[in-house]
């Protein structure tokens, strides 16, 4: 069979975000990356909560899932943990991820699941009509808000690495090659990975806008050769970690792209749980068999012996 | 002759102490000594939200037959500290046993820390009435005048002696004073050494030294008792020596059943009651099959994996996640949780994910007291889920229904393609019953995962219609990563693919409305409702959940009082069997409602689904569980015309 074709991952629906939406060019960017990474459609979920780029499932031709307003990253987990072979995205909004579902965020972290977040970074709530979003920064006044943003902003990559990430990466939506191979490199990650996307929204965000970002934006590993992300030592973290954490920081006349950090040394929750339940990799909990003839595989009084009382 | 006489035992104990100083082990060793000499036990522990220092008790049943709740006054009290006395002094029998420790005897009620500020007013009250002093000395005095067997015990003598014994210094074995309490307690009431030597070695299987230890205790407390008080009249065997059975809590049941209808991943965010099931689960994630099956299988390595969640929304969904991607799934929560759950389980019943919630009711509304008893969620479980949610609603009344109900709630979960709401609560978690293998067998079950594909679509590309509308309302279901398709939370079309179409949306909520009346037709009569007593009984007594046992029991009571009743003990509670419910009240003379809520929440239902209107009522409301003679008590006034609503109190 011939390689996939990005088209290959087209759908039919009507793709109803506004015009020069970044939402397209994640959309767009990722559904190249499938191609190239030559994944099955039916292996390969994106999962997403509630807002504009959460239609984002309806437009990608993969198995995919619609859920709830700040749930993406649980439902993804359950799927990931149930079926380990199953690739696992999740496409959510800055307000669904770090706002309504910021507790899941900060957990996903802690297990390292092999399992890739797309976070579209607009810093506005656009289905509920502009609405600051906790990566809108303190002070800044967008169109539709009748004061200034009173609260302070949220830095999804030092949150990401608070939380325990194991690859973030910063991407522009217009730049679209760039993010495609952050997304590839995420999805290779044997851990779990953040791409920021900063996106323009060109209906809400009259502040934030193409013009803003290209004025501000460069890549890492441009601006600096040396530039070595990868943790493959403690040696490495204590090393780079203050470099890492200072471009993490970096906004406001210049903002940093590019993948800032890669840990390989944290093992991810699939090896964890095969710890703890040998055969889980073989037998995971959504293919093992769990009947025999119809009837079940477990008697309590052979299997819950501590409970046993002999008279 | 002796058989006759076992049938005739009927025995009520209470153990009570503090929080983590023993009074676990003590509850379980009490049990299996009892079980040991033949007889089947109930029993339920009461404890604070604490872990360590609040009072704890456990009150337990001893019958030749299944007893099936617990009762006071109690036949022995045995009390490990001084707030057991003044807690439950009003609670022997007036021929019963005391038995408590001689160097609490000038304990005052002052001293005591963790009574409540307005429990201790109160005791002390009740006490002033009765022209007793706060003081152990004096309750003691009064108890004896009532004709209650006061035995005091010097429990530091005993251990000294128990330290000689065995060559070794008070403090590694200062543990022990529980068993010496429990032993002087069986023997007096006609138990001898070596059954509380076996329920010694079985609850501490394989702890060589403790077990040493242990027994050594049991015997200076034996014969210490023997000395100064006489043994008790030998008991005679029990029905049920020789036999392998178990004893086992609501938790260990559902969590039991669950891995028998083949749950492979359990999700849950900690909370009480439910931890325990979790827990559970947890210590046998491993199981094995035989050798036959592993070759069938191919593997002899299974297991179900329990997942910490960082809160209930997420347990939910990831147990959405789960099921969407094959694994038969379920998470185990109470009220506070089930409230963080209720967008998921609207999100499942859109989606038509199926998913077991396992809820253990606990007292609210709110934080409430997490450790007691309340049956508050009825309502809350019909109607979870926001917008129209039509599910699965069905409560267990015992262990062993709760067993079957784990196993049926998984079944009905996938062939419906719905949430479950397994309805339990802290009685059954924290009440622990003997019972044997033939309750519980697993042959009896099927395992039915409904229309569920496994084979690939041999088309890539092929989109599955994952919400296809057919004849019965139920659309052929495969498991993430098999087939293209598309779920989703928003309203959408046979594809899953998004729709604001109002004919779509109007045939997809009439599709998921009438698969659960699908279900209410196809699912038996007796897993919805049940009818226990004489059917032409004239007065009917409805209740649902864990008010069976004690309610049966106080049914027998009345019958030797010449009064006839049948008790309607309703199950599910979505799909409602309307028809059957409507039929049995409306030919009874009297109807009385039972439940442990104010709102007396199943007569709403069934005000709701079938428009009678019960107009008497008994209820619990302090958090305690219902005991067999309130029951009897309040529904006998209830039945003879005294009052038409009863508030029952009783129990510390």
């Amino acid at each position: 069979m011939m390689a996939r074709n990005w088209s290959d991952y087209r759908t039919s629906a009507w793709v109803q975000w506004c015009p020069a939406c970044g939402n397209y060019g994640i959309l767009t960017a990722l559904q190249r990356a499938l191609a190239e990474l030559d994944l099955p459609p039916e292996k390969t979920t994106v999962v997403s909560g509630i807002g504009c780029s959460s239609r984002i499932p309806y437009y990608i031709k993969t198995s995919n899932v619609h859920t709830l307003h700040g749930r993406p990253i649980p439902v993804a987990q359950g799927i990931k943990i149930a079926n380990p072979d199953q690739t696992v995205i999740v496409s959510s909004g800055d307000g669904d991820l770090l706002g309504i579902g910021a507790g899941h965020f900060v957990a996903l972290g802690r297990r390292n699941i092999q399992m890739t977040v797309i976070l579209h970074d607009n810093a506005v709530y656009g289905l509920t009509k502009g609405q600051a979003s906790p990566t809108l920064h303190l002070w800044i006044k967008t169109k539709a808000l009748d004061t200034p943003n009173i609260q302070g902003n949220i830095n999804p990559l030092l949150l990401a690495f608070a939380s325990g990430y194991t690859f973030i990466a910063r991407a522009y939506a217009y730049h679209i090659d760039q993010l495609k191979e952050m997304i590839k490199k995420g999805i290779k990650h044997n851990g779990t990975s953040l791409i920021d996307v900063l996106q323009p929204c060109p209906t809400y965000n009259n502040i934030m806008t193409k013009d803003w970002y290209e004025k501000r934006i460069y890549y890492l590993e441009k601006d600096d050769p040396s530039w070595d992300p990868t943790i493959s030592s403690p040696e490495d973290l204590t090393k780079k970690s203050s470099k890492i954490l200072e471009k993490m920081n970096e906004w406001e006349d210049r903002i940093p792209l590019g993948i800032f950090y890669i840990n390989n040394t944290i093992e991810p929750l699939e090896t964890r749980i095969e710890k703890i339940l040998p055969g889980y990799r073989a037998n995971p909990p959504g293919k093992r068999p769990i009947e025999i003839n119809e009837k079940p595989l477990v008697h309590p009084f052979t299997e819950f012996k501590d409970r046993i009382v002999e008279t | 002759m002796l058989r006759d006489l076992s049938e005739q035992i009927d025995l009520s104990v209470m153990i009570g102490g503090p929080q983590g100083g023993g009074i676990e082990s003590s509850g379980q060793m009490l049990l299996r000594t009892f079980m040991i000499k033949g007889y089947d036990v109930f029993g339920i522990r009461e404890y604070h939200s604490n872990i360590m220092g609040a009072h704890s008790y456990y009150n337990i049943r001893v019958k030749s037959v299944k007893p099936r709740s617990v009762k006071l006054p109690v036949d022995g009290l045995l009390a490990l500290d001084a707030e057991t006395i003044f807690t439950h002094y009003n609670e022997i029998s007036g021929n019963g046993y005391l038995i408590y420790d001689t160097s609490t005897e000038g304990t005052k009620i002052e001293r005591i820390a963790p009574i409540e500020v307005e429990v201790k007013e109160r005791i002390k009250n009740d006490l002033k009435e009765a022209g007793i002093e706060p003081i152990i000395s004096d309750v003691i005095k009064y108890l004896s005048r009532k004709g209650v067997k006061t035995i005091g015990l010097p429990l530091k003598d005993l251990l000294r002696k128990t330290a000689e014994k065995l060559n070794t210094n008070l403090v590694s074995i200062s543990k022990t004073v529980n068993t010496m309490s429990l032993t002087a307690m069986v023997s007096l009431l006609g138990f001898n050494l070596k059954t509380v030597e076996k329920a010694i070695n079985y609850y501490f299987s394989g702890r060589k030294s403790i077990i040493e230890a242990n027994v050594e205790a049991a015997r200076t407390s034996f014969e210490f008792v023997k000395e100064n008080y006489g043994l008790g009249k030998e008991i005679p065997d029990g029905p049920n020596r020789g036999k392998t059975r178990m004893v086992a809590t609501g938790n260990d049941v559902v969590a039991m059943g669950k891995v028998a209808g083949g749950l492979t991943l359990e999700t849950y965010y900690p909370i009480t009651p439910a931890q325990d099931e979790a827990f559970y689960l947890g210590l046998h994630r491993n199981f094995k099959v035989d050798e036959n099956t592993s070759k069938r299988l191919g593997t002899d390595k299974l297991g179900v994996l329990p997942f910490q969640a960082e809160d209930e929304l997420a347990a939910i969904n990831m147990a959405i996640g789960g099921a969407l991607a094959g694994a038969r799934t379920a998470t185990t929560t109470s009220g506070p949780g089930f409230s963080l759950m209720n967008e998921g389980i609207s999100f499942a019943v859109i989606a038509e994910v199926p998913v077991v919630i396992t809820v253990w009711m606990r007292a609210g509304p709110s934080t409430g007291e997490a450790t007691r008893q309340g049956q508050q969620d009825l309502l809350h479980s019909i109607f979870s889920g926001h917008g129209d949610s039509p599910k699965i609603v069905i409560s267990s009344g015992d262990h062993i229904e709760a067993f079957y109900d784990a196993i049926k709630s998984l079944n009905w979960a996938e062939k419906y393609q719905t949430p479950v709401v397994h309805l339990v609560d802290k009685y059954l978690a924290s009440s622990m019953m003997s019972f044997d293998k033939e309750d519980v067998d697993t042959s009896k079950v099927q395992i039915d995962r409904g229309k569920y594909i496994t084979e690939p679509s041999s088309n890539e590309g092929e989109r599955f219609k994952r919400y296809e509308l057919t004849e019965d309302y139920i659309s052929p279901r495969t498991p993430l990563g098999n087939r293209l398709m598309m779920i989703s939370s928003l309203t959408h079309n046979e594809y899953g693919m998004v729709t604001e179409d109002p004919v779509t949306r109007e045939k997809m909520l009439i599709k998921r409305l009438k698969k659960i009346e699908k279900a209410g037709m196809e699912i038996p009569i007796e897993d919805k409702v049940r009818l226990y007593g004489n059917p032409d009984a004239k007065v009917t007594i409805v209740s649902w959940g864990s008010t069976k046992g004690p309610i049966l029991d106080a049914i027998n009571l009345l019958k030797r009082d010449g009064i006839d009743a049948k008790l309607l003990h309703i199950r599910m509670l979505m799909p409602f069997p309307s028809d059957y419910v409507s039929k049995i009240l409306n030919s009874s003379d009297a109807v009385i409602d039972l439940e442990a809520n104010s709102m007396t929440q199943l007569a709403m239902a069934i005000k709701m689904y079938t428009g009678y209107d019960i107009k008497k009522k008994v209820v619990k409301l302090s958090g305690r569980t219902i005991m067999e003679h309130e029951t009897y008590k309040a529904l006998k006034s209830v039945i003879k015309g005294e009052k038409d609503f009863v508030v029952m109190s009783d129990g510390a």
